[in-house]
């Protein structure tokens, strides 16, 4: 029971970490909420990312956009123009991972995403 | 400028979709060098646009396999839900130049992690065989 109660602390307190590196940089979560429940909480890879869409259906975002809105930091009028094409573009990339190996994709877009990243600090810090 | 809104809302869909990665990581770099965005706003429009339930489809079919832990998922949506607050509270009054930088060093850090998986996957399907069996 007490082990339970660890461990249950330790994974809310992985969430609120994940949380506030959503809030701080304005993503879903989701990216860093699956490996920490994989390293810290042994799930396995499937387990991990169906427990973490538990937590990205609730709009547990919501304190965070306000925020944003409250200082005027949300372009609504591109938010809702974006919405209905990440649906579609989300069921025809579904269609597409089943037919081909996104294996080799995901490193190349790992690739990509590191070289952005430290482009990004780069230009930020030290221009 | 709303047909190059509509078409990468498509193209983020894709990568999302196909990539099994999360959209605002795209989305927020996509709009600071595509629609010379505002860091700030361009965080705060993600967070919008990431609101609506879009991964209720395939949490479903999670669920149906028995891949879903309830009570953990519940933790994680109420840490999320405070510890987003208090990151939107640390975003907002710093100036955009170092939120930008901050945010690379965040996408280092997701592309080693998405790098790490694909490692852990590529042993696949004989060690998720081993996982679910709770080898």
């Amino acid at each position: 029971m007490a082990e339970g109660a660890a461990r249950s602390a330790g994974i809310f307190a992985a969430a609120c970490l994940t949380g506030f590196a959503a809030g701080l940089f304005g993503v879903g979560g989701g990216g860093l909420l699956v490996p920490l429940l994989g390293l810290l909480f042994a799930f396995d890879q499937h387990r991990a990312q169906g427990t973490s869409l538990v937590a990205l259906i609730p709009p547990t975002g919501l304190p965070a956009l306000l925020t944003y809105a409250k200082a005027g930091y949300v372009s609504w009028l591109t938010g809702w123009l974006l919405i209905p094409g990440i649906f579609v573009g989300g069921i025809l990339g579904g269609v597409l991972a089943k037919r081909i190996r996104p294996l080799r994709m995901q490193q190349i877009f790992a690739g990509m995403l590191l070289a952005l990243g430290a482009w990004q600090a780069i230009t930020a810090w030290w221009r | 400028m709303i047909l190059e809104i509509l078409l990468l809302g498509l193209g983020v869909g894709v990568l999302v979709g196909l990539l099994g990665i999360g959209g605002g990581v795209v989305l927020v770099p996509a709009m600071v060098y595509l629609f010379r965005m505002d860091q700030h706003m361009a965080q705060g429009t993600s967070l919008f646009v990431l609101l609506p339930p879009l991964g209720l489809g395939a949490l479903i079919a999670y669920w149906k396999r028995g891949q879903v832990d309830l009570r953990a998922g519940i933790l994680c949506a109420l840490g999320m839900l405070i510890g987003g607050y208090f990151g939107s509270l640390i975003a907002i009054p710093l100036t955009s130049r170092n939120l930008k930088g901050l945010f690379g060093c965040f996408l280092m850090l997701v592309a080693f992690l998405l790098w790490r998986k694909t490692r852990r996957n590529s042993y696949s399907p004989t060690l998720v065989a081993a996982e679910k069996t709770g080898g």
